[in-house]
């Protein structure tokens, strides 16, 4: 044999199972997603559940790093587009806008059976909040809202009570009171309130709870309501917790420890969260935990309360194998994945059937007002849905830092600032 | 023979002439292409002229914030980082016992992952990190190093001086022991002290590799991105007080999805650096002193 036939087959012998991999690896549906690790262990229990069921679809997953957005963009722009992807409900609007993801109302008109079904089971607030622009470009998968997880034990010490359900909440003086009781000074300070969630939305949540939107309308958005008189008095009630009344930590005081570290050492009585939080408090010997729902302001409504803070699955415009993401969509999304996600305990399930599911309460055994997860979604407002959210939220993020550190009012957001902040959203 | 050797030659730096042409050279010629279209990475690119340009110097308040904010950043690290790193290097070249510990300790910086360092500043700055632990000692603090937004320029300062030091240092080190004995050796004789020595032969001499120093400092400091994304944030924060020039670009190019306004950013970004460049080279040719 010559040289040169003899480097050809050994070539060819070597090349054989390399292309077989990548044909192997390019069949499989690439699902991409954002994940702690023990979100991650169900995610993968929902994906062997499905291929149970659909042995001929492999799912290959793909891991977001810190900032999905980013590595999404670069995989969408390079030709390399996921085929499922988790969406973030602040972030899709400028992939649909885009035209990254597909309008899932062309495969829901398919099966109008399905869609009705689907649609009954749903809650309002969390499938709508996916529609853009007259289409449906995710599918809801997880509620996490957000709303006060607290230390039992410190509420029993200091003969506290908080309340069971959203309609029961405290007022913000009531609130400032009991934030203040569970405060304590001195060589290990104890705070009575902390804030895991990023301080402006929360404190835009303290604004909502005290009768104003944040944005209007809530999707496409063209004014910010932060010259509104009670959005504004909120707003500050949140800021002058850590500035004024010192019964939360200051922006200085968090660079350090994180307000979940705060919490689970018994260090901060509260904290502000969504249910992305609950894996990491429950189930600790030490910390006997519970939750309950923000305060609401004097101009607020009847009850609490909360953000949408919902995460949904897409399918990329640009997917190859769209029959088979919408079956693994559909199964995650619909009544058996989300049983699933009911009695993982790392997710509030978005169907109404798997939120009374038994599953989901055993999950959940050890919180008594279980009402807060079940009767989340109905309290859910949305938050803007935009395009333009990018800019959006670093101009937000820049002008509402003087008002968290004390160095300006809440007031002072009106003015200029809301008129940049409109100029923006009517002109992305 | 001689074709031969042009030939191998050319297959030698063959690499390197693709890895620049692909790496460095069409990128540079596609971001100038980019910075005349209006293009978000998905829809069609659209020509918008000069544009990006003009929204940048003549609409844009962000972009006189970014431009003062690196011009500052610039100032604060450029003068501590060629002051101490000629402090070091002139101490590093004495022959004293326990210098080889010294020169380790002064070099450790150099490999350092700057994103690492940052994140382990960011614990020094709290109030309860070793800096306010130490200023208490003395009266002094809290300082809101990193949450008031003219202070976390300064810190920002203090790491990036603390990172750039270490690399001033070997260049001036080794062009301060390329300085001739003799000449130490005459002043000596003359009656000059050490620092008469230092400012009357030592820094005349390496005023090549000083204006070297001055010019890298520069850039780095224009170009500064990672250590301000890893102790203050993507947005440039607290407020704008650490919004820099680098930062503006990151945000535009991959948080707003504007490829074109970005690339006329780094084009503007490169023009300034440029002068800056050219500027310096033509101080440090004019005062030149030859041996």
């Amino acid at each position: 044999m010559s040289p040169v036939r003899r480097r050809t087959l050994l070539g060819s012998a070597l090349a054989v199972p390399v292309l077989t991999a990548c044909a192997a690896a390019d069949d499989a549906l690439t699902f991409f997603f954002q994940a702690r690790p023990e979100e991650a262990r169900v995610r993968l229990r929902i994906i062997e559940e499905f291929q149970k069921r659909h042995p001929d679809i492999r799912i290959r997953t793909i891991m977001s790093g810190p900032d999905p957005q980013q590595q999404l963009l670069t995989y969408c722009a390079g030709g390399k587009c996921p085929d499922v992807i988790m969406a973030w409900e602040l972030l899709y609007a400028g992939l649909a806008e885009r035209g990254v993801l597909l309008d899932l109302r062309t495969l829901l008109d398919r099966e109008p059976e399905y869609a009705e079904t689907l649609r009954r089971d749903s809650y309002p607030a969390l499938y709508d909040t996916f529609t853009y622009a007259g289409g449906q470009y995710a599918l809801p998968e997880q509620w996490s809202g957000v709303f006060l997880y607290y230390n039992r034990d410190l509420f029993t010490e200091a003969g506290l009570t908080p309340p069971t359900r959203w309609g029961d909440a405290w007022s913000f003086d009531e609130f400032l009171d009991v934030a203040g009781t569970l405060t304590r000074s001195g060589r290990t300070r104890q705070w009575g309130f902390a804030d895991a969630w990023v301080p402006y939305y929360s404190a835009a949540c303290f604004g909502m709870n005290n009768g104003a939107e944040w944005f209007t309308p809530s999707v496409a958005p063209n004014r910010a309501n932060l010259g509104d008189p009670r959005f504004a008095e909120g707003f500050q009630f949140y800021a002058d917790l850590a500035v004024r009344h010192r019964v939360a930590p200051k922006v200085a005081d968090r660079l350090s420890i994180s307000a979940p570290d705060l919490f689970r050492g018994g260090r901060a009585a509260m904290v502000l969260g969504g249910h992305w939080l609950y894996s990491e408090f429950a189930g600790q010997d030490d910390l006997s935990i519970d939750v309950t729902v923000l305060p609401v302001g004097p101009h607020g409504g009847a009850g609490a309360i909360t953000a949408v803070g919902s995460t949904g699955l897409s399918i990329a415009a640009s997917s190859p194998r769209v029959e088979q993401a919408w079956e693994f969509v559909k199964f995650a999304t619909g009544p058996v994945g989300q049983a699933i996600i009911a009695a993982s305990g790392l997710f509030v399930p978005v169907l109404k059937s798997a939120m009374s599911s038994p599953g989901f309460a055993a999950a959940h055994h050890d919180i008594r007002n279980r009402d807060v997860f079940t009767e989340g979604p109905d309290n859910s407002r949305p938050l803007p849905i935009t395009p333009a959210w990018g800019k959006v939220s670093a101009l937000l993020e820049r002008g509402s830092t003087r008002v968290l550190r004390g160095a300006a009012t809440a007031t002072s957001l009106n003015g200029q600032f809301a008129a940049d902040l409109d100029a923006l959203l009517r002109d992305p | 023979m001689a074709r031969k050797r042009e030939r191998a030659g050319w297959v030698f730096v063959a690499p390197n002439v693709v890895a620049v042409g692909v790496f460095l050279l069409f990128p540079l010629g596609f971001s100038l292409y980019l910075s005349f279209y209006s293009w978000d990475l998905f829809r069609p690119m659209r020509f918008v002229g000069v544009e990006n340009y003009r929204r940048l110097v003549g609409a844009d308040p962000l972009f006189l914030i970014a431009l003062r904010n690196s011009a500052v950043f610039t100032v604060l690290t450029l003068v501590p980082t060629v002051v101490i790193g000629l402090g070091i290097a002139a101490a590093l070249n004495r022959k004293l016992a326990g210098i080889g510990i010294f020169r380790t300790v002064a070099f450790l910086p150099l490999v350092a992952s700057t994103v690492a360092m940052a994140v382990v500043w960011r614990f020094i700055f709290t109030d309860d990190g070793v800096l306010d632990i130490g200023l208490a000692w003395v009266g002094v603090g809290p300082v809101p190093w990193l949450t008031d937004p003219e202070l976390a320029l300064v810190s920002l300062s203090v790491v990036t001086v603390w990172k750039s030091v270490p690399f001033a240092t070997v260049i001036l080190l080794a062009a301060m022991q390329g300085v001739p004995e003799p000449l130490y050796e005459a002043a000596k004789i003359d009656g000059a002290g050490a620092l008469r020595r230092f400012s009357a032969i030592t820094l005349p001499l390496i005023r090549g590799p000083l204006s070297f120093v001055f010019v890298i400092t520069i850039i780095n400091s224009v170009q500064a991105f990672d250590q301000v994304y890893a102790l203050t944030g993507s947005n440039g924060g607290p407020e704008t007080g650490t919004y820099l020039l680098g930062i503006m670009l990151f945000q535009h190019a991959f948080g707003f999805y504007e490829v074109g306004y970005a690339s006329a950013l780094a084009w503007v970004i490169f023009a300034i650096l440029l002068v800056l460049t050219m500027v310096q080279l033509w101080f440090a040719r004019r005062e030149a002193v030859d041996l």
